[in-house]
């Protein structure tokens, strides 16, 4: 095995030196597959992102060309806009019914843990098996909703859900939430629990109402556990790709492609692999943006009570 | 008296109807689709093209829909025993990286030791679609690609920082006592690691093992671009050609079939493990 | 222990990427039928190298030759669309073939727009394997019951919008006609263009360097088909089949459609049931074309197994493959015997050789940019153009997204 991380060891105590290199043994097997399967492909995406790159051919090097390109190339833009557009409403959605679920699941009455299990179902398939699930239940001459739609008089004739941006934009939004709404809720649910039960008792007595105790105690004493779910709900939506891919393709007139499937299109449809490269550079520069954003916000949330 | 308690036992009645009545509620969102597609895929190849109105098989339980799903590829079971190669070697590979990484982490003082942390866990926020091409090219020079040995490894990599967390959080639950009476009694590194602390750290490991399982089977993009040969495709892989249509049309009952497949073993290992993955979740998301 | 047990997972996978020397490995995508499939299996049975078949999703198969490639791990040949030769060969990564093709007895006879696609700077790196060109079919049986005329073949899009209409007002689930508009440019291209081609327009200059999208020719094609779509006479389904259902004239229940010859063997052996016929797609004016459309056989550059190769590709050509070829719906790429292959075949395979005669192939190197990609420009503009409101403006964006993916590959 590779010895990766460069080691300094202190001259000064033999018996710390030593600890030092059997503490870097156990992380060594770890640190060999993080280097070649991590940092070589990403030092090499770096590398390729300052070269016109073509998948077959001969790269050359163009410096900067890549992001210069990618600043007034208006598909990007719209697939960077597309990708916010998009993480904003699903988060907003996924949490809009994790917090009452989590709320719902959290004190122990019969048949509780029953359904935080069947809620929590959907989070361990994959999420290219549940778009599969998905894109047939929205199919308009085979699946579910349609047909049902129209048998129940709500529409006339059958509506063709993945033919229409706003629709199909919902069927996406709401298989979604179905997946990762269980995940949400599982993670607001340890922060309710963390809740010394004492507190609101204590606030009942004093009087105070259902939404004031939910407003001025539940949500400051959750805000760590909110950043938390906050900070997997945004990094997962800005990486959403499979049910763009598997479900519509893109969407009506391609205007459902994110960022990543941009990437994906750049990089083997079009073969501009320095170009894709470039993208995956500055896709990585705004989530690293966002993270540092968020730990922020996780620290704000440790200095209050 | 007896009113207000009359009240107050109707109140309560009414109280339960309403939770169970919201529970039964989300419970049928949640659930229905997994049951319409399942017992759609039952249905015969005459009505596989029809709406699930209603979902059950009206003329017979048929198999059908499996039949034409194992026409694809190798057939299904060779691609579900690749796709249980690939998922099994991912959860003893990633165990043991992790298992040694989160002692390191935890049990001794080395030079970067937070920077390598840090490496380990920045590995997140790749999106790992736009390293796939270096991946393939090195995985090549290794004389590792078309193999599910060279897809695990990349598996196991993108596993590593939930698990090496996890692990280091579990190690550090571990009280210096019980491993100092341990080296008192001459227990020495990865025997006092294997006979003493491994006990001690299984919720741990069930929960590294769960997340590393249910991923590695559900990953389809790399595996597409990493496989080359039909023998080696995992399932994923056979769903993205099943979705494809054959003859230039789609076969519902064959993509119900194959949901099927890919679905039921997560939902059975997630049923049997729920304690250890929640624990583990919950563990996580506290930290 | 665990040493151990790396070893023998490492064992385990290098083991499956060991192959024996005589075997040939060849990529074809999925969705062409099975004919070249029966071809190997009549090769493997008989002769002393082995083919082995790895089947690609057809979406997929570009970027994943192109990958292997780039990590030296591409298959000795390939069942490449046709239209990426170019691409391909100027790429330099296919083996050019042609003294020996040119030493072939029958190379004049070798389908013309194959081996023009499969020539690049006057070097051939492609040869035609598997033929298909695209043709107007329609169901007799509903014919019948709209009340037409079931061996009147149209001529007109006047006449099938006509006879689109009488069948849709037989009701329920039955339909006058039908196309995969949900962003399969692939789809489009093969079975749309006619239109245009037939009236002497191109969505491309001759020499691939302007975008000429919006011609009157194509202004009246898209009119026609937003005519079919607003009079009810094709599916909502249409609206989002990126191509997964394009055969949808198989269910019986589609009036008429234009397919692909391929389509003509899948109907007679899986679908007997039904009773079609077949005729050239009528341009704008109705004057007809297709496209010619198929695949190329080519040779990743290097391979050691050049000699088998050609041995392989030599057995496609001979009679009995071209016949097995022929018998499971591919048309002969051998025009020399074309007639002989087809005896005692569906004649009505005869309107997909006579379509040969006034087909075309566009000719570029940014074929799947511009037109295959479901999110490239082409594709986009079939779903505006077809299915949106704003006619006028899907025509100004796609033509000017063309014009720069041309540009931006000067």
């Amino acid at each position: 095995m590779t010895m990766s991380g460069i080691a300094f060891p202190s001259l000064h105590h033999r018996k710390r030196k030593r600890s030092g290199w059997r503490g870097l043994l156990y992380i060594a097997p770890a640190m060999a597959l993080v280097t070649v399967f991590f940092v070589l492909p990403v030092l090499f995406t770096v590398w390729m992102s300052l070269h016109k790159w073509p998948l077959l051919g001969k790269p050359a090097w163009i410096g900067f060309g890549n992001y210069v390109r990618m600043v007034s190339d208006a598909r990007f833009m719209a697939a960077l806009g597309f990708t916010a557009h998009y993480t904003i409403i699903v988060t907003i959605a996924i949490f809009a019914l994790a917090f009452p679920l989590a709320m719902f699941v959290e004190k122990p009455r019969p048949l509780v843990s029953a359904y935080r299990t069947i809620i929590f179902l959907p989070v361990v398939v994959g999420l290219a098996s549940a778009s599969l699930l998905w894109v047939w239940l929205a199919n308009v001459d085979s699946g579910l909703f349609a047909p049902l739609m129209q048998r129940l008089g709500l529409t006339n004739g059958r509506i063709n859900l993945l033919a229409d941006f706003d629709t199909a934009f919902l069927t996406i939004i709401v298989m979604v939430v179905w997946k990762i709404a269980g995940f949400t809720m599982i993670i607001l649910l340890t922060g309710l629990q963390a809740i010394p039960a004492e507190l609101t008792e204590a606030a009942r007595i004093d009087g105070a109402r259902r939404w004031q105790r939910f407003r001025y105690l539940t949500l400051p004493l959750m805000r760590r556990t909110m950043a938390l779910a906050l900070i997997l709900s945004v990094t997962g939506s800005i990486l959403a790709f499979d049910q763009f891919y598997i479900m519509t393709s893109g969407g009506p007139q391609n205007r459902m492609i994110s960022v990543v499937y941009y990437i994906f299109n750049q990089s083997f449809v079009s073969f501009n692999l320095g170009y894709g490269a470039a993208l995956s550079i500055a896709l990585l520069a705004i989530l690293v943006t966002i993270s540092i954003f968020q730990l922020w916000l996780l620290n704000v949330g440790d200095e209050r009570p | 008296m007896r009113t207000r308690r009359e009240i107050r036992a109707r109140k309560a009645l009414r109280d339960r109807v309403a939770f169970h009545g919201v529970g039964i509620g989300t419970a049928f969102f949640f659930l229905a689709p997994f049951g319409i597609g399942f017992l759609a895929s039952f249905r015969p190849n005459s009505e596989s093209g029809l709406p699930p109105l209603p979902p059950w098989p009206l003329s017979g339980i048929s198999f059908d829909a499996y039949r034409i799903l194992d026409g694809f590829g190798s057939g299904v079971w060779q691609h579900t025993m690749n796709s249980l190669v690939v998922s099994l070697g991912t959860v003893v590979l990633t165990v043991a990286v992790s298992v040694l990484a989160g002692y390191g982490f935890s049990r001794y003082r080395f030079p970067l030791k937070n920077a390598l942390f840090v490496l380990i866990i920045a590995t997140l926020m790749i999106p790992f679609q736009s390293i796939l091409t270096p991946l393939f090219i090195i995985l090549a020079r290794l004389g590792l690609n078309n193999s599910l040995f060279g897809l695990m490894l990349v598996y196991v990599t993108l596993q590593l920082p939930f698990s090496v967390f996890m692990m280091r959080n579990a190690f550090d639950a571990v009280p210096k006592e019980i491993e100092e009476a341990a080296r008192i009694d001459g227990a020495r590194d990865l025997r006092l690691l294997v006979r003493v602390l491994l006990p001690l750290v299984m919720p741990g490991i069930a929960t590294v093992s769960i997340f590393a399982f249910l991923n590695a089977w559900n990953e389809f993009f790399a595996a597409l671009v990493l496989l080359s040969s039909n023998d080696n495709y995992t399932l994923p892989v056979l769903m993205t050609a099943v979705r494809a249509g054959r003859l230039g049309a789609i076969n519902w009952g064959a993509v119900q079939a194959g949901v099927a497949v890919m679905v039921v073993p997560c939902l059975i290992v997630f049923l049997l493990l729920q304690r250890y993955y929640m624990r583990g979740l919950m563990a996580g998301a506290v930290k | 222990m665990l040493k151990r047990l790396l070893a023998t997972t490492l064992a385990y996978g290098l083991g499956l990427s060991v192959a024996s020397a005589e075997t040939i490995s060849m990529w074809v995508r999925t969705g062409i039928g099975d004919s070249f499939k029966e071809v190997v299996k009549a090769y493997n049975a008989a002769g002393e190298d082995k083919v082995e078949l790895t089947e690609v999703p057809f979406s997929e198969l570009v970027q994943k030759y192109a990958t292997a490639i780039a990590g030296g791990q591409a298959p000795d040949a390939l069942s490449l669309d046709l239209i990426y030769t170019p691409a391909f060969a100027a790429a330099g990564q296919l083996e050019d073939l042609s003294e020996w093709a040119k030493s072939l007895p029958y190379f004049s006879s070798l389908s013309p727009s194959h081996v023009k696609l499969g020539t690049y700077e006057d070097k051939i790196y492609g040869l035609p394997l598997s033929v298909e060109t695209s043709i107007f079919a329609w169901n007799k049986e509903l014919y019948r019951k709209a009340g037409l005329d079931p061996e009147k073949a149209p001529k007109t899009w006047g006449e099938i919008t006509a006879n689109a209409e009488k069948i849709r007002a037989l009701g329920g689930d039955t339909y006058g006609f039908y196309f995969s508009g949900g962003g399969c440019g692939g789809c489009m291209i093969f079975t749309f263009t006619p239109l245009v081609w037939g009236a002497g327009a191109d969505i491309l200059s001759p020499d691939s360097k302007k975008a000429t999208l919006d011609t009157p020719e194509m202004r009246k094609a898209v009119d026609i088909y937003r005519n079919l779509v607003a009079k009810d006479t094709v599916p909502a389904g249409s609206a989002s089949d990126n191509g997964v259902n394009f055969l949808t004239f198989t269910n019986g229940k589609i009036g008429q459609q234009s397919i692909g010859a391929f389509a003509i063997g899948t109907l007679v052996t899986q679908h007997p049931e039904i009773d079609f016929g077949v005729t050239l797609i009528p341009g704008v004016d109705g004057k007809p074309s297709s496209f010619a459309g198929g695949d190329n056989f080519v040779v990743t550059k290097g391979t050691p197994k050049l000699e088998a190769v050609k041995k392989f590709l030599e057995f496609t050509y001979s009679m009995e493959g071209q016949k097995i070829m022929a018998k499971y719906g591919s048309l002969p790429t051998r025009g020399d015997i074309a007639g002989e292959v087809l005896e005692g075949l569906d004649p009505r395979l005869k309107v997909g050789i006579e379509a040969i005669a006034v087909a075309k192939t566009p000719y570029t190197l940014q074929f799947n940019d511009l037109i295959n990609s479901s999110n490239g420009p082409w594709a986009t503009f079939i779903n505006a153009a077809i299915y949106g409101d704003d006619v006028d403006g899907a025509f100004s964006n796609a033509q000017s997204e063309m014009q720069s993916i041309i540009d931006a590959g000067q």
